[in-house]
């Protein structure tokens, strides 16, 4: 009788363990400061908005995305992505690009754009300002 | 006006029918009567305001902020029909449409029951009244008049004859960054032109549209069916808290069974067509990727499993016994199943998740979010407060000891192995909540040796039998399957190149649950009939369990150049890309690739054009399908195969910039728009806009303006050029605020070398081996769900 809950414990810590194993190897965090992700050159998310004045390249040959983003405090860093500019790009006002930090490129795997969905509040905001 | 009063009158109706169930269920008999009637008359209201939104949408009545975010006039009714559920208000009215209908099939279900209706209509009703809440006029209200907030409106999207009265002009803006200009749309402006004999109806002409990427038949087909598995989740929940009301354990799961199967296999089928969707037209080149909305639904998909399996078992027990096995366990995942699909939706519309997912909606502001967490909470306090307040008697039934090889406990480990990825997965998708998020190898890495787990049991719990089984009898029965099970894996390890131990193990798995279900299946083929849903299902499974793994382990993928009428080799196949034409009246462009394979030759046409919706490239797939392999055609880019770029250089420009090509020094001065060009964008005519550029070369100072030009919102570049400088200046994009993109190169002619042009598609090519296995699966695992929910249906009347 008892066994069986000891057996049972057993099997969940193990597979608790395991996930929170997992989950610490595997896990990425948020920065939207990018002086901050440019001093460690661990894989993080970095959010920002990209710098449409700077226009983005594209090198067909070797595959790469190249463009400039910005952060609040308007530190600017170069995003270097293998592949091609992503659906919506254009239109994007916020970027969230996954990567890490080297020699003064920020190397990005993955791209996720956001649009604007509410352009009027935007809007009114720069009227404002 | 007319939707605010009908959803107004539908909430108190479902409050009134909350509150009427109640009473009956504490014993008053008159009151059965009005809260039927209540319901009924809830329901009805609900069609009623979902026929008025859809009329809105259909005859395009743009005073309805909501139609005029997201439908527009030129959309195919198919499609117009869709942007009925593209935001977040049009999505909770479905719904709360498709709960309204499945309540009404629930209340003919129950009161053919006996003493089963008060309790789970009361509980579902109060599911209904929330949503009700969530799209009543305070909150997100389809029918908000566009006015009662400011709103900024493109002037593209307005009657041109109004924008030049007097009284609207003061309410035009001119947008400083993206050139555009608009009008504010406010409780001002509507009394002005309500003054003024306007409607805002024929004042606002045309709607924002749909975003391109929800333009295609699964926009129509995927959100419906997954809102009908929303909906559906809510019943097993309705019968597990009945259950726990009355303190009364026997019929629950009988009763439940039907719908907890029809649930969890409506909602894996929307799961499937969503990823069909993701991998066919939106070319996010595979159908999963874990993405937290996609993980959101399917969380509840696995619970919904779960549950159906150790309910099986307490059915199963209780004939004999009483109660039944795992009493507890089914209670709580019963309740789980909606907990989940609540949490899913508060997840995903909550705006919490905005950095992380592709497709979640943007903040909705803070009481949507707030009544979510009271949703979540009130459905979770009610559920588990329940339990907690039953506990006691909950474990006065009967303690259980099964056998080491019975099916019992080899259901309940297939359960606990579910629970695991459920939990697996729920972990990954929430991280975000805490500024966290995981890489996509979490969730893989963990959930292969659950896939294992789950492919041997799949297989192994249905050669044993209800309570003890003796080992030989296992072998005895299984040796068909066992040996089909090695041959076949030997023959795909050798044939398919399958060398990673894992990947061997979980194929075996896989193999192992096909052959014994097949088997099974095909014993009783000629017995009941309706008895083979289950084992259909599990065939469905193990057929998708063995796509994952070819897609997964051996998907090759490569970007290649295709140079107009020259072939070339990828994969083994010959791609000629044999030039673009133009679909859908010239909006879209679809780029024609022949493929060959030595003998036969097929022909594909990836699609790319500009979208109006926002400005930007959008790029849909085309795929070849063959038996064993999808060939996938993603296109990446188009050159037109002009070799001027190469010669000159790209720059932008912003006012006042000066930039050295060659020996000419060139600074881009300021626009040429004048009023009458400005006033004839405004009337949607032709207009012109220049660039001017002072050219300065050996001490001479030159001016030149390349120009844009406008005609029918067709933009034509003119370039200019000056002579004694060797500059030719062509004009690629200017932007109103103060920027251009210009080409200089040198004056044709003078350039030493001409390549021969060339027209070049860049794409990129993948071959998916054996895909056709995941859809395959899916579907034969629906058509097993729909099976086992008729045979459960039939088995809750006895």
């Amino acid at each position: 009788m008892n066994n069986k809950y000891i057996f049972g414990g057993f099997i969940i810590v193990v597979f608790l363990g395991l996930m929170a194993y997992l989950f610490t190897q595997t896990n990425i965090s948020y920065e939207n400061n990018f002086t901050e992700i440019m001093k460690t050159d661990k894989t993080i998310k970095a959010t920002g908005a990209w710098v449409k004045t700077k226009n983005y390249h594209i090198d067909k040959e070797k595959n790469l995305f190249s463009f400039y983003m910005i952060d609040d405090e308007g530190k600017e860093m170069k995003v270097v992505y293998k592949g091609t500019i992503p659906n919506n790009f254009e239109s994007a006002t916020s970027v969230v690009v996954t990567g890490k930090y080297q020699k003064g490129i920020f190397h990005a795997s993955d791209i996720l754009t956001k649009c604007p969905s509410k352009y009027e509040e935007e809007f009114q905001e720069t009227k404002n300002s | 006006m007319i939707g605010n009063i009908l959803i107004t009158l539908a909430l108190l109706a479902s409050v009134f029918t909350v509150v009427m169930y109640y009473l009956t269920s504490k014993g008053y008999e008159n009151t059965l009567k009005p809260a039927r009637i209540g319901y009924h008359s809830m329901a009805i209201l609900v069609i009623a305001a979902s026929a008025f939104l859809l009329h809105a949408i259909l005859t395009h009545q743009y005073q309805f902020k909501y139609v005029f975010n997201y439908s527009n006039g030129d959309l195919p009714t198919g499609l117009l029909m869709s942007t009925f559920y593209a935001g977040q208000e049009g999505s909770f009215m479905l719904w709360l449409l498709f709960t309204a209908i499945v309540g009404l099939v629930l209340l003919e279900y129950t009161s053919k029951r006996k003493n089963l209706e008060p309790q789970v209509m009361m509980v579902f009703t109060l599911a209904a009244s929330f949503l009700l809440l969530m799209v009543s006029p305070i909150l997100k209200n389809p029918f908000t008049f566009i006015w009662t907030e400011p709103t900024f409106v493109d002037i593209k999207n307005l009657n041109q004859a109004f924008l030049s009265l007097p009284f609207v002009r003061n309410f035009i803006f001119e947008d400083p960054g993206g050139g555009q200009t608009f009008v504010k749309v406010g409780p001002e402006l509507y009394s002005a032109l309500t003054a003024n004999g306007i409607e805002i109806s024929n004042f606002i002409v045309k709607g924002k549209g749909l975003n391109p990427l929800l333009q295609n038949f699964w926009m129509q087909i995927h959100p419906p069916i997954l809102f009908v598995g929303f909906a559906m989740s809510t019943v097993p929940f309705a019968f597990a808290f009945s259950a726990l009301m009355k303190n009364y354990y026997n019929d629950w799961v009988k009763q439940s069974l039907p719908w907890i199967v029809a649930a969890t296999g409506i909602l894996g089928l929307a799961i499937m067509l969503g990823g069909y969707w993701a991998y066919g037209v939106l070319g996010w080149g595979g159908y999963w990727a874990w993405d937290p909305v996609e993980n959101s639904s399917l969380v509840p998909w696995i619970i919904g499993v779960a549950a159906i399996h150790t309910m099986l078992v307490q059915k199963r027990t209780q004939e004999k016994e009483g109660l039944g096995r795992f009493g507890k366990t089914n209670l709580i995942l019963s309740i789980m199943m909606y907990l989940l699909v609540l949490y899913s939706t508060f997840l995903t519309r909550s705006g919490i998740l905005g950095d992380s997912s592709v497709h979640s909606f943007v903040d909705p502001g803070m009481t949507v979010y707030l009544l979510l967490v009271i949703f979540v909470g009130s459905f979770a306090l009610l559920g588990f407060g329940a339990i907690a307040y039953r506990w006691k008697d909950l474990n006065k039934f009967f303690n259980f000891e099964e056998n080491l090889l019975s099916r019992e406990l080899a259901l309940f480990t297939g359960s606990v192995a579910l629970i695991a990825s459920a939990i697996i997965i729920l972990v990954g998708t929430s991280a975000p909540i805490f500024g966290q998020s995981v890489e996509l190898r979490f969730y893989n890495e963990l959930n292969l040796p659950i896939g294992i787990i789950i492919g041997l049991l799949n297989g192994f719990s249905l050669l044993l039998k209800w309570k003890a089984t003796d080992g030989k009898s296992i072998f005895e029965n299984s040796k068909f399957s066992i040996a089909a099970t090695l041959i076949s894996t030997l023959l795909i390890v050798f044939l398919g190149g399958v060398y990673e131990p894992v990947m061997i193990i979980f194929t075996l798995s896989s193999a192992f649950a096909l052959f014994v279900n097949l088997e099974i299946a095909y014993k009783i083929i000629r017995g009941r009939k309706l008895f083979l849903g289950s084992y259909i299902a599990h065939v469905g499974i193990a057929l998708f369990m063995l796509g994952v793994i070819a897609t997964g382990g051996f998907t090759q993928e490569q970007q290649v150049d295709l140079a107009k009428g020259e072939s070339t080799e990828v994969f083994g196949y010959q791609l000629t890309f044999t030039g673009y034409e133009p679909i859908e009246n010239g909006k879209k462009y679809k780029f024609n690739v022949d493929i060959n394979d030595g003998g036969s030759s097929y022909n594909v046409a990836p699609v790319m054009f500009v979208s109006d919706f926002n400005n930007s490239l959008m790029r849909e797939p085309d795929i070849l399908t063959k038996l064993t392999k999808d060939i996938y055609v993603s296109p990446v880019s188009y050159s037109e195969g002009s070799n001027e770029h190469n010669h000159g250089a790209q720059v932008t420009l912003i006012m006042g910039d000066t930039y050295d090509y060659k020996d000419a020094k060139i600074t881009f001065k300021e626009f040429n728009f004048p009023q009458d060009a400005m006033n004839s964008m405004m009337g949607g005519g032709e207009f012109s806009i220049g660039t001017i550029l002072s050219v300065e070369y050996q001490g001479e100072s030159y001016l030149i303006e390349p120009k844009m030009v406008s005609i029918n919102g067709q933009k034509n570049y003119v370039p200019a050029e000056v002579k004694e400088a060797n500059l030719h200046v062509e004009l690629l994009n200017l932007d109103a605020s103060g920027k251009v993109i210009v080409v200089f190169s040198e004056l044709e002619g003078n350039n030493m070398v001409t390549a021969p042009t060339k027209e070049i598609l860049s794409i990129e090519a993948s071959i998916k081996p054996f895909i056709n296995l995941v859809w395959l699966g899916v579907l034969v695992m629906f058509i097993g769900f729909l099976m086992s929910a008729l045979r459960r249906t039939k088995e809750s009347r006895e």
